[in-house]
């Protein structure tokens, strides 16, 4: 906290904490607007995207030289040479191909950049969204009451001083990996950090500059705490900047719940607000019905999802060293396709972990052949690696977190090497 | 002969023993009838006393509720929302709209079925085009085709006269706002909150979503100033928790269950030899794990047992081990829910009931009561152990009732109970010898949950002066408190829903069983402190449709003969017998700036409106008239006001101004 108060005082932010009846806080604020304000010091940056629904790992990165896989889905198996008008897969190791949709992540893993975790999932065989995804984000896949995410408590155990925006969720609300007793906000639009009145911006300018005085001055340390927080976030979080924002390199985010999600999340990261983590979701995954190949709703999630992450990527490249984008799905998708054109809920899925001091270009995991007898229960493919093996490695290599124990209970440490 | 002959000779004592313990009871524990609380001892005017009781057994005093409640007499009033019978018609009367919320859980699910389900039915009815379905091939032409299916799908329920389960949650989540805003039992409304968020259950779990009106309404509601043990099992038997934490379909040893567990073990063993013969060096481990994990997901399912233990009754540190969650896990196997709609939950359970006869259940030892159904056919037989308590082997039902009581009355239990009380009435770190005397009431009363109330406001503990609102609110308290305080009307709340969310609480859809933490600093950050300042003032700029705040009104349309009066008035008004010095001295330079002044009315006249992002369970279109209604029955009244009081747009625009920041203060966040 020491390092912050003595930025404030450096920017001249304590103009703003003007005396009774002097210079409403409105003008100062104008006085100062074209300002960029960089108060913390870069930190390492975990962005963590939830695919809610359970992505089709096999379909989004298909071992496309098993024969069983070809049989067990007549309509949705993708080739890889091309054999008919469609888009074929993207073969990244003679093996493993990715969707034609995410073309996007291609030149990432060639530059060793991304990787891809194939056979990811939980120990825990629910086959329910809401149980497997609770499991998941509080990281105790056997126990449900866990009070804490597993994300808050990496909040707690990085150790050192923060800003309220060390963890941040671009969502409506807090996410289950939130929960817990350190500081995490969840907001689904940046540009609300500030003291709004509908329609009228001078009243809320006013009343911005009494609510500042009244929570200086009550005695409850919790809102005063918080209330001098809250102050000093939302005027470092220049307005002006994050209306008028432009991409770097002339990015074009999608215009999705995850593009904005990331945008902002970008935007957090070059005001340099102390972001260590941020949290966004992805949905639609849920595919029984009409999955589609090259084209329909998996191939359009998939876009979306490889489009968003390296606009991201693109968008942040002056900061690219400090990032690391993991992402997660709750479980994979039956092996067969059922009798809808889609899948059903199965077990393992893969993971997509992107950032510069990832071990890249390579698929990590242990998938076996797809014959009925290496199925899990007979039809899903097998968990092979622990989903808490590659958060706690992440946590380890990028967020300096090595205390498994806390971080996930009953976890027995071991890692597959997915960072270097 | 021997048994006869004990009994005679133990039948007088037993009822001696009875006649005496009952003597002891109404001695202590008498009736609600003589409740001497304490205030006066502790230095407490009268108004003081109620102010204090207002701010602690409801959703936020009322203009009137001071002088009312001081009228009433402090113990009366107590007394009076202990029981929780006072006349609640014009609340009844506003909710009677709200159709949903009398169906049982079987007309719920008839009503309000699930997407999956209509679309099964859709495609046996032949509705919905198998192409649309069946075709992989899906083009550009995708978008539309999805709209079609869709209004398909919204034909084909229209036609069956369903309903969408978000109607449901919408008239759920309406019914506890009004409620809390508007009931003469505000104790009842926060005990039924209290009640609901210790045996949590949450609408993001799909399974149980559809049965947690009825949960809240039958299971929580009745119970929740009577006997802790009758909640508990009450929970433990209701649909919602069975499904939330999963004990419907917890399956125990027996004889018929070992041996298709037998066979299935079989198969799996020998597809591990097959994979291990394979390949032996990488797949041995995994396999080794995948069998244990199947052997433990397949039949009993812990989850609803240790949570009975860790957040229902003993606590984290209650004293139990994980043999002791396993082995309650095995008393509670079968016990799930009896079949409603055709092809809902417990298809299983239906063949099995086909099979015995519904005449036959009680005789082969079924239990069937309401929606939960004692599956014998699903029951560990074996004998257990759970906290050194022994239970025989082939207890059947009463077996899980024995050790819910074991559970409701252990010495654990009343010390986490109480504790968990005094946290939400007094504050986040209540005094040890406040729970004990409440945990000393909860033992010897067996979990009255009445009596320990009244112990808990009849301790001076509970009336220190130096600290009387320690509470933070949550938001949905001060979203309730902050229409309370200005006799709001609400037409349509579900806006304030929205903004109860976006302050930090979802409710009803904490997802852990934890149910919402019930602490200051979960409450507070620095996103949540800015959108409850947000809400103070968008509140009473009446910038929240549906709501219709009349702040000339609250004063009884006299006019305050000047802004610095109004201050005052208001002040006292909102935050009645607080010390309120700090925020009056603080807002006074704002008043007394007349160039601000023009500028706010300047700024308010060129005002255009944002529209308010929607969440995920959306209105329907009655709401959104209604809310239209609203605004224009607002612009009425704020048109006569103006006329009545011949007041200014200045003034009463510099009145929303200041009701906006002491709602949204820090003396106002707190309770």
């Amino acid at each position: 906290m020491s390092s912050r108060k003595s930025f404030i005082k450096q920017a001249g932010l304590a103009l703003f904490s003007i005396g009774v009846g002097g210079v409403p806080s409105f003008l100062a604020k104008a006085a100062i607007s074209n300002k960029i304000i960089k108060p913390y010091k870069k930190k390492k940056t975990l962005v963590f995207i939830f695919q809610r629904g359970a992505m089709d790992g096999l379909m989004a990165v298909t071992p496309f030289t098993d024969p069983y896989l070809k049989k067990a889905r007549p309509t949705l198996f993708i080739d890889a040479t091309k054999t008919s008008n469609k888009n074929t897969l993207i073969d990244v190791d003679g093996r493993f191909g990715l969707h034609p949709s995410m073309a996007a992540f291609e030149p990432l893993f060639k530059e060793k950049r991304l990787a891809i975790v194939h056979g990811v999932g939980s120990p825990n065989n629910t086959r329910s969204h809401f149980d497997a995804q609770d499991y998941m984000e509080s990281g105790t896949p056997f126990n449900k009451g866990t009070a804490s995410g597993w994300l808050n408590r990496a909040v707690g155990l990085m150790g050192h001083d923060a800003t309220p925006f060390r963890a941040v969720s671009l969502t409506s609300a807090m996410p289950r990996s939130f929960y817990g007793d350190n500081e995490a906000i969840a907001v689904s639009n940046i540009a609300d950090f500030a003291i709004q009145l509908k329609g009228n911006k001078i009243e809320a300018a006013n009343a911005a500059n009494s609510f500042e005085q009244l929570y200086d001055e009550t005695t409850s340390a919790l809102l005063n705490k918080t209330g001098k927080d809250s102050f000093d976030a939302l005027k470092m979080l220049n307005k002006t900047t994050i209306k008028n924002y432009t991409p770097t390199n002339g990015v074009i985010y999608p215009n999705s719940t995850l593009g904005n999600a990331l945008k902002q999340i970008a935007q957090l990261i070059k005001m340099d607000m102390g972001v260590e983590i941020a949290f966004a979701e992805s949905g639609g995954w849920d595919t029984h019905f009409n999955q589609g190949t090259d084209a329909g709703t998996f191939a359009k999630n998939a876009a979306d999802l490889s489009n968003c992450i390296t606009a991201f990527w693109d968008d942040v490249a002056a900061y690219q060293d400090d990032i690391t984008v993991m992402t997660t799905t709750e479980f994979g998708r039956t092996v067969h396709q059922n009798g809808t054109g889609g899948t059903d809920h199965g077990r393992a899925s893969c993971a997509f972990i992107l950032g510069n001091d990832v071990v890249g270009g390579k698929v990590h995991g242990n998938v076996q052949a797809l014959s009925t007898e290496n199925l899990a229960d007979g039809r899903d493919l097998a968990v092979t690696t622990d989903f808490r093996s590659i958060f706690s490695e992440v946590a380890d290599k990028h967020l300096k977190i090595n205390d498994d124990k806390k971080l996930f209970p009953d976890w027995n440490g071991i890692q597959i090497g997915v960072m270097k | 002969m021997l048994l006869k002959k004990t009994a005679v000779i133990f039948l007088p004592i037993i009822l001696l023993g009875i006649v005496i313990s009952s003597f002891i009871y109404t001695a202590n524990y008498a009736s609600t009838a003589n409740i001497i609380i304490p205030y006066k001892k502790a230095g407490f005017t009268e108004r003081e006393a109620a102010a204090h009781l207002l701010n602690k057994f409801t959703f936020g005093p009322t203009p009137t509720a001071i002088d009312a409640v001081v009228k009433m007499g402090i113990e009366n009033w107590f007394k009076a929302q202990l029981d929780g019978k006072i006349n609640d018609d014009s609340l009844q009367q506003i909710l009677s709209k709200y159709d949903a919320l009398l169906m049982t859980n079987s007309e719920v699910l008839a009503k309000f079925p699930r997407i999956p389900k209509v679309v099964k039915e859709a495609i046996e009815a032949g509705v919905i085009d198998k192409s649309m379905v069946k075709n992989n091939e899906v083009d550009t032409a995708y978008a539309e085709n999805n709209i079609a299916y869709k209004q398909t799908l919204q034909a084909f329920m229209d036609k069956k006269g369903y309903r969408p389960q978000k109607e449901l949650f919408r008239q759920f989540i309406c019914k506890k706002i009004l409620s809390a805003a508007y009931s003469n039992n505000q104790l009842h409304q926060m005990l039924t909150e209290f009640w609901f968020n210790h045996f949590n259950v949450s609408l993001t779990k799909n399974q149980c979503a559809a049965f947690i009106p009825a949960y809240e309404r039958d299971v929580i509601r009745p119970n929740v100033t009577g006997k802790f043990e009758q909640l508990l099992i009450s929970t433990a038997q209701s649909p919602a928790m069975l499904f939330y934490l999963d004990n419907f379909n917890s399956v125990g040893e027996n004889e018929a269950f070992a041996k298709s567990k037998e066979k299935l073990q079989k198969a799996l063993d020998r597809k591990a030899e097959a994979a291990i013969e394979e390949d032996p060096t990488s797949t041995k481990a995994i396999l080794t794990e995948k069998l244990a994990t199947n052997k433990k997901m397949q039949g009993l399912n812990e989850n609803y047992a240790r949570e009975v233990m860790e957040l229902h009754t003993l606590g984290v540190d209650g004293g139990y081990t994980q043999t002791d969650v396993t082995q309650a896990a095995k008393i509670l196997t079968g016990w799930t829910i009896y079949p409603m709609a055709e092809d809902g939950p417990s298809k299983g359970i239906q063949k099995i009931i086909d099979r015995v006869g519904v005449e036959n259940l009680q005789a082969k030892g079924f239990v069937h009561q309401q929606d939960f159904l004692f599956a014998v056919n699903r029951h560990d037989t074996k004998e257990k152990i759970v906290l050194g308590k022994k239970f025989a082997a082939g207890g059947g039902y009463q077996e899980g009732v024995d050790l819910l009581h074991l559970l409701a009355t252990h010495t654990s239990t009343a010390q986490f109970i109480c504790k968990k009380l005094a946290i939400k009435f007094v504050n986040d770190n209540p005094p040890a010898i406040l729970i004990n005397k409440m945990a000393t009431t909860f033992l010897a009363t067996e979990g009255d949950i009445k009596q320990v109330l009244i112990t808990m406001v009849s301790a001076i503990e509970f009336w220190k002066k130096d600290a009387l609102t320690e509470k933070t609110k949550s938001p949905f308290e001060l979203a309730i408190s902050a229409v309370r305080a200005t006799n709001t009307n609400i037409i349509a709340p579900f806006k304030l829903y929205q903004w109860i969310t976006k302050m930090g609480q979802k409710i009803y859809a904490y997802q852990a069983p934890t149910g919402f933490p019930d602490k200051a600093a979960f409450w507070i950050n620095t996103g949540s402190l800015l959108n409850r300042m947000n809400f103070g003032l968008a509140f009473a700029n009446e910038k929240i449709p549906g709501i219709q705040v009349n702040l000339a009104a609250l004063n009884n349309y006299h006019e305050p003969e000047s802004a610095i009066s109004a201050l005052h008035i208001y002040t006292k008004l909102i935050l009645p017998e607080q010390n309120v010095t700090a925020t009056i001295k603080r807002l006074t330079p704002l008043i007394n700036d007349p160039s601000l002044q023009q500028k706010i009315v300047d700024a308010a006249n060129t005002s255009t409106s944002i529209p308010v992002s929607n969440t995920d369970i959306e209105e329907n279109n009655s709401s959104m008239e209604a809310e239209k209604l609203s605004k224009k029955i607002a612009r009425k009244n704020s048109k006569n006001t103006d006329t009545e009081m011949s007041n200014t747009i200045e003034n009463n625009s510099m009145l929303a101004q200041v009701v906006g920041i002491i709602l949204g203060s820090p003396a106002f966040q707190k309770r």
